[in-house]
């Protein structure tokens, strides 16, 4: 049985192999697979892993190799058109052949990519990411924030060696008018598979200080617009359209605008236009502000003239309706006293008739009385005269009777007859007027005046 | 925070004295306090633009926090 065999050198046999293959597969086939890895080599030569995968399970896999000249040749398209080198876990469109090699075994040897599939690719994953969002309402979300009225403090995701940095950095920090800003760099890849989860994480740090900023700006720019669909990310696009503070971008890029850029508050074309854009809103303070120290200088002066010469006019008007009013006063008060003198004359005329009439009348009915009264004194002239004497006659028949009765009373004539007076100090003598023994007594005869004094008293009895 | 309340607050009411200046809201009496105001507004405002208060040192201590 051993002598029976036939025994086959590797080399016969890998050699055979490869024949048949070679027979097998005689032309070039396109291929859709995704390249898991590149494995370039300093030779220039890659040879990338290529796999299939159903639900994230590797279902096909197998090595292939792309030799330095064609590698140069693909990568230059792809930059050109996909405007992204070949990249690791990107499904691509392969044109291959399948070869095999006595040392290094099966392999696919890559010959061309098409760029046009990668693109739509990329594309697609734009496409997609842009779908989720909607779908969780968030494309807006960042340009719903109220922006600040100043935007002075500054988080900025770049990277320190950035041209698009020290751009954004010359604009805001040599402003002609002094605006001052304050920025913080949150280091980060900016391009290329690093750059999604190296921004969300420095996004994250911005989160946990956003208090001391206004807003985040990611500029980037000058390191060429390749690597640029990582800002088609759907964990970068979210991380921005969802952060708490308005971002920026100035990614700077001429192909179609991404996602990030497009769920941004505010995308600028480069970094320098974002810096300028910065200071507009400063201008947008500013400005109204200084028009503000004019406008309160015009207001002020024009409310100022505006009320002298309301003033200026009322004090006019015043004064018109002052001499105005004085002179209707004083015609008034001519008119008043006119009439007044008018009026005081023709009462004074008819008071003076009254009173002339009244005199008139005063010495009419006087006269008449006088000449009434001489006449009745005239006649009592007559007649006094007459009833006068036969008074008198009367009256001196009536005094001659009373005077014979007075002197038949006289004392004396008693005392003629014989009669006396007797006093006691100068009292007649009566009852109550009783003389005591040894009292001295007067007694008046006709002819004589004697004085007595009582030696004896005797009453008469009745 | 603090700070940007004010110079936001400070700008709204000096546009508000310049939009009641401008429709003639203010009297001859309120003139010269209005006028006064503003001044002390315009000055919060121009400094605000020229000025920064953030310590980056502070920062960084609150990020390793």
């Amino acid at each position: 049985m051993l002598e029976n065999r036939q025994i086959f050198s590797l080399q016969q046999v890998v050699s055979s192999i490869r024949k048949t293959i070679e027979e097998r597969y005689q032309s070039s086939y396109w291929v859709k697979a995704e390249m898991h890895k590149l494995n370039l080599y300093p030779s220039g030569h890659a040879f990338p892993e290529l796999v299939q995968k159903e639900n994230d399970k590797i279902v096909a896999q197998i090595n292939a190799s792309i030799w330095n000249h064609n590698f140069q040749r693909i990568n230059k398209q792809f930059i050109q058109v996909v405007k992204e080198p070949l990249k690791e876990g990107t499904t691509l469109l392969l044109n291959v052949k399948v070869v095999f090699h006595e040392t290094f075994g099966l392999s696919l040897q890559i010959l061309d990519i098409d760029p046009n599939y990668a693109l739509g690719e990329l594309q697609r994953e734009r496409e997609e990411t842009l779908k989720k969002l909607q779908a969780e309402r968030l494309i807006n979300a960042n340009q719903l924030l109220d922006f600040p009225l100043l935007p002075k403090r500054i988080a900025i995701v770049s990277a320190d060696t950035s041209k698009g940095l020290s751009d954004f950095m010359k604009v805001l920090n040599n402003n002609p008018w002094n605006y001052q800003f304050f920025t913080m760099l949150f280091q980060a890849y900016l391009q290329g598979d690093v750059a999604a989860p190296s921004i969300i994480e420095q996004l994250k740090r911005i989160e946990k200080v956003k208090h001391h900023f206004d807003v985040v700006v990611i500029v980037r720019g000058g390191g060429g617009e390749v690597g640029l669909s990582c800002y088609n990310n759907y964990e970068l696009c979210k991380a921005i359209a969802s952060f708490s503070l308005p971002v920026l971008t100035g990614i700077g890029h001429s192909t179609n605008m991404t996602v990030a850029e497009l769920v941004a508050f505010r995308n600028a074309i480069t970094p320098t236009e974002l810096a300028d854009f910065l200071l507009q809103t400063f201008h947008d303070f500013s400005v109204p502000v200084n028009d503000a120290r004019k406008v309160i200088r015009t207001s002020s002066s024009r409310l100022l003239e505006t009320n002298k010469q309301l003033f200026s006019a009322e004090t006019k008007h015043f004064k018109n309706s002052a001499n105005n009013y004085l002179l209707d006063a004083k015609n008034t008060l001519l008119v008043t006293s006119q009439k007044f003198k008018n009026e005081a004359k023709t009462l004074l005329t008819r008071n003076r008739e009254h009173l002339h009439f009244a005199q008139k009348e005063c010495l009419n009915y006087s006269n008449r009385l006088f000449k009434v009264n001489r006449e009745k004194l005239a006649e009592h002239g007559v007649q006094l005269p007459l009833k006068f004497a036969n008074r008198l006659v009367k009256e001196q028949q009536q005094v001659s009777e009373m005077e014979n009765m007075v002197r038949l009373m006289d004392p004396k004539n008693v005392l003629k007859r014989g009669y006396s007076i007797t006093t006691i100090n100068g009292q007649t003598l009566q009852k109550n007027n009783s003389v005591e023994i040894g009292d001295t007594i007067k007694t008046v005869t006709f002819d004589f005046e004697l004085t007595s004094t009582i030696i004896k008293k005797e009453e008469h009895g009745e | 925070m603090a700070n940007e309340i004010t110079y936001t607050v400070a700008f709204e009411e000096l546009q508000q004295i310049v939009r009641d200046m401008e429709d003639g809201e203010i009297t001859v009496d309120e003139l010269a306090i209005k006028v006064k105001r503003a001044a002390e507004l315009i000055k919060v405002c121009k400094n605000k633009l020229t000025s920064t208060e953030e310590d980056v040192n502070l920062i960084l201590k609150e990020l390793e926090a």
